[in-house]
This record gives C-alpha cells, sequence and structure tokens, in this order.
C-alpha cells in the first residue's frame, strides 16, 4: 500500500495501518505533526482530570439523607435526646420547686431565661464553641487518615451526627431563644462532641 | 449491622473491606450509611470531575454530585443488577447534569460559548480545554469519561445504553474533531 496523507485518519483507527503510518510521517512532517497531536490528546487529557476538597459534600449529604432513615436506626439517638431533655426538665422542676422564690422569680419569666441571662448563655457558648473548633482542628488529621481503624471511622460519624443536631437545635433555638430546655440540650450535644474529641486525640496518642 | 452513637463497628462487619457492588446495594437497601460512605468515597471524585467539564462551575458539579448520591439513596431500593452499580450512578449524574443546563436555559442564562484558543501559544493543555467544550455533547461526554475519567468502554456504553462499538466510534469522532481543532489553531 503507498501510504498518502489522507490515510492518516483511516490509520488512525486500525492498528494494523500503523507501521505504515510510522513510515510515512518519517518523511511528511504535516502528519507527523497531526499524530503528535493525536497521541498528546490522550496523554493531556489525563491532566484534565479536577481534584479539589468538598469538605461539606458528605455532611450535608448526610444531613439530608438521615431523616429518612428506618425509625429503629435512630432509637438509641433520639433516646440521648429524651434522656438530655428529660433530665434537663428534671433539674429545672427541682429548681423551681426548692428555690426561694423571689417576686420577679413568681413571674412567668421564671420558666424562660432573661435578656441578661441569654446574653451570659450566648457569650459562654461561643468561648465554648470556639474552644471545641480548636480540638476539632487538632482532631482532624487523625480522622481524615485513609488508613484510619474502624474505631476512628466510628468516631468520624458519631461527629457529623453530633454535628447535625447541634445544627438543628440551633436552628430551633434561633426561633426561641429563650428557651432553657433547648439550651441545655445544646450544652448536652457540645459536651459530647468534647468528650468524643477528646477520645480521638487520647486514641491517636495511645497509637 | 446497625449504625449507633458510641459504637465503634467496622464497616461491613459481615463483609471485607472491600465490599462487591452486591454486598454494597444490599448495605444501602438496608440503610445503611456506613455503605453509602463507601459508595461516595468510591466515586465522588470522578462524578465531581465530571460534572465540573459539563457545567463548568465547581459548586454547580457538587450540587449535581449531592443530587445524585440522594437520588441513588432514594431509589437504590428499586435498584436492579442487571446493569453496574457505577453504570446506573453516573446514568443519574449525567441527567442531573442536563437538569442543571436545561435549568440554566430556562433562566435564559447564555450557554457557556466554545472558545477557541486566540493563538496557538497556548499550552495544550488549556487549549484541549477549550476544544472540548465545541464537541457535540456525545462526543464530550464519551471523551470525558474515557480519557479523562479513565472509565472504560464497556462501563461509557452501560452508562449512555449504546453498544460498546459505537462508545468506542464515539471516541474516534472526537478526537478527529478534537485533532482538527488543534492543527487548525497551530497553524
Amino acid at each position: 500500500m503507498i501510504f498518502e496523507c489522507h490515510d492518516l485518519d483511516r490509520a488512525l483507527a486500525d492498528p494494523a495501518l500503523l507501521a505504515e503510518l510510522q513510515r510515512h510521517i518519517r518523511g511528511c512532517e504535516t502528519c507527523r505533526n497531526q499524530y503528535r497531536i493525536w497521541t498528546e490528546i490522550s496523554n493531556t487529557a489525563k491532566q484534565l482530570h479536577q481534584e479539589w476538597d468538598s469538605p461539606n459534600l458528605w455532611p450535608h449529604l448526610l444531613a439530608a439523607v438521615r431523616p429518612e432513615r428506618p425509625a429503629s436506626k435512630r432509637w438509641y439517638v433520639e433516646w440521648k435526646l429524651w434522656a438530655a431533655t428529660a433530665a434537663a426538665a428534671a433539674m429545672l422542676a427541682f429548681a423551681l420547686a426548692y428555690i426561694p422564690h423571689s417576686p420577679a422569680a413568681r413571674s412567668n419569666d421564671q420558666y424562660f431565661l432573661t435578656e441578661q441571662t441569654l446574653k451570659e448563655v450566648e457569650k459562654n457558648e461561643a468561648a465554648y464553641r470556639r474552644s471545641i473548633d480548636e480540638l476539632a482542628r487538632l482532631a482532624q488529621p487523625k480522622l481524615e487518615t485513609t488508613a484510619a481503624s474502624p474505631l476512628l471511622q466510628s468516631y468520624r460519624e458519631k461527629l457529623l451526627m453530633l454535628d447535625s443536631a447541634i445544627l438543628e437545635t440551633r436552628s430551633n433555638l434561633d426561633q426561641n431563644q429563650f428557651n432553657a430546655h433547648l439550651q441545655s440540650d445544646l450544652a448536652d450535644l457540645y459536651r459530647e462532641k468534647r468528650l468524643t474529641l477528646k477520645e480521638i486525640l487520647t486514641h491517636a496518642q495511645s497509637n | 449491622m446497625t449504625w449507633e452513637i458510641g459504637l465503634p463497628l467496622p464497616f461491613g462487619a459481615t463483609s471485607p473491606d472491600n465490599p462487591t457492588d452486591a454486598q454494597l446495594v444490599e448495605s444501602c437497601k438496608r440503610g445503611d450509611l456506613r455503605a453509602f460512605e463507601h459508595l461516595y468515597n468510591l466515586h465522588s471524585s470522578k462524578m465531581k470531575s465530571l460534572a465540573y467539564h459539563l457545567l463548568s462551575s465547581r459548586s454547580d458539579a457538587e450540587d449535581a454530585v449531592q443530587e445524585t448520591f440522594l437520588k441513588v439513596y432514594k431509589a437504590i431500593g428499586a435498584f436492579h443488577e442487571n446493569s453496574a452499580l457505577s453504570t446506573w450512578i453516573y446514568r443519574i449524574l449525567i441527567n442531573c447534569c442536563y437538569d442543571v443546563l436545561r435549568k440554566r436555559q430556562r433562566l435564559a442564562e447564555k450557554p457557556m460559548p466554545p472558545q477557541l484558543p486566540a493563538d496557538s501559544k497556548l499550552p495544550l493543555k488549556v487549549a484541549l480545554e477549550r476544544a472540548i467544550l465545541a464537541l457535540n455533547d456525545r462526543q464530550r461526554l464519551v471523551f470525558l469519561m474515557f480519557e479523562v475519567e479513565g472509565l472504560k468502554h464497556s462501563e461509557i456504553a452501560g452508562v449512555l445504553e449504546v453498544p460498546e462499538g459505537t462508545s468506542r466510534a464515539w471516541l474516534f469522532e472526537a478526537k478527529l474533531a478534537l485533532k482538527k481543532m488543534l492543527t487548525e489553531t497551530a497553524k
């Protein structure tokens, strides 16, 4: 076969013509250039793969699918939330029954946080949250390691779930800032998160 | 297998570390979020990249991937294993991306015009990226899936529901068109 420039495309599709093509491009600069581009297209295409971190994607997905899980899978989580709420309610009832009532405390306001108390709670919560965020920042590299142990994977899921519960509680609080029950729930969740992070760091140090 | 707070349970306590598609599907059908996360870790990186090339926006790509996994989670109960799990997921992703593109058109956003290299001094990577935008939909899809994301022709054929030979033919067409664009601008 006499290989000519118009045979180039046919040769690119047919490996049987590769030898003819190789011979031809030795003496034809135009075809050589086109063949070079043909091979470079595939090599360069691999560099077009885009890789970037999306740290919020999985937590968002998890938060979106979590409510749809069967109730039986959530009993433990719900039990914990109910227990925390019940404990907070019991403490509040105890306080209301035994703390000497001042005239101000006898008003309906006693069931809710006052403006001043709320400011204090928010200030403390912000400081507490910052310290937990710092702890989370320290624990993050341990959690992101590709060879994470099943225990670490479990901790990671627990943290995701706690973050989701914190978000939900905060969102409820936005609608009712003076609700002491919700503030107490939120404090419990933060405490749980802090303990979990501490366990992760202890676990990492022991390995 | 249950998924409970505070109880460290390894993924697939009764399965190997690299579960098969069938095991993943079974676990996902039972609502096992660990299996779902495994699925996400397996595919999300390539899916984001493919969606990015189709939508030209990282945030839109992330939205499309999120939407895809939500659909997968909701519909996995109805998934029948007459096709591969990855094939099914990529098909949903491509449909999600086209939904975004259709929405953009409805909102009268101008589709991004194909931008060809203005001069021959552009690095091949940039020139190629721009030339891909000028391909037709099927050529672009096959090229991106095969050459950029490394899917096999058998997988691409499954995603696009065409014979494997058609996938190969579309890839050849795409590369010919790209070669033409790149050699013309190089002149």
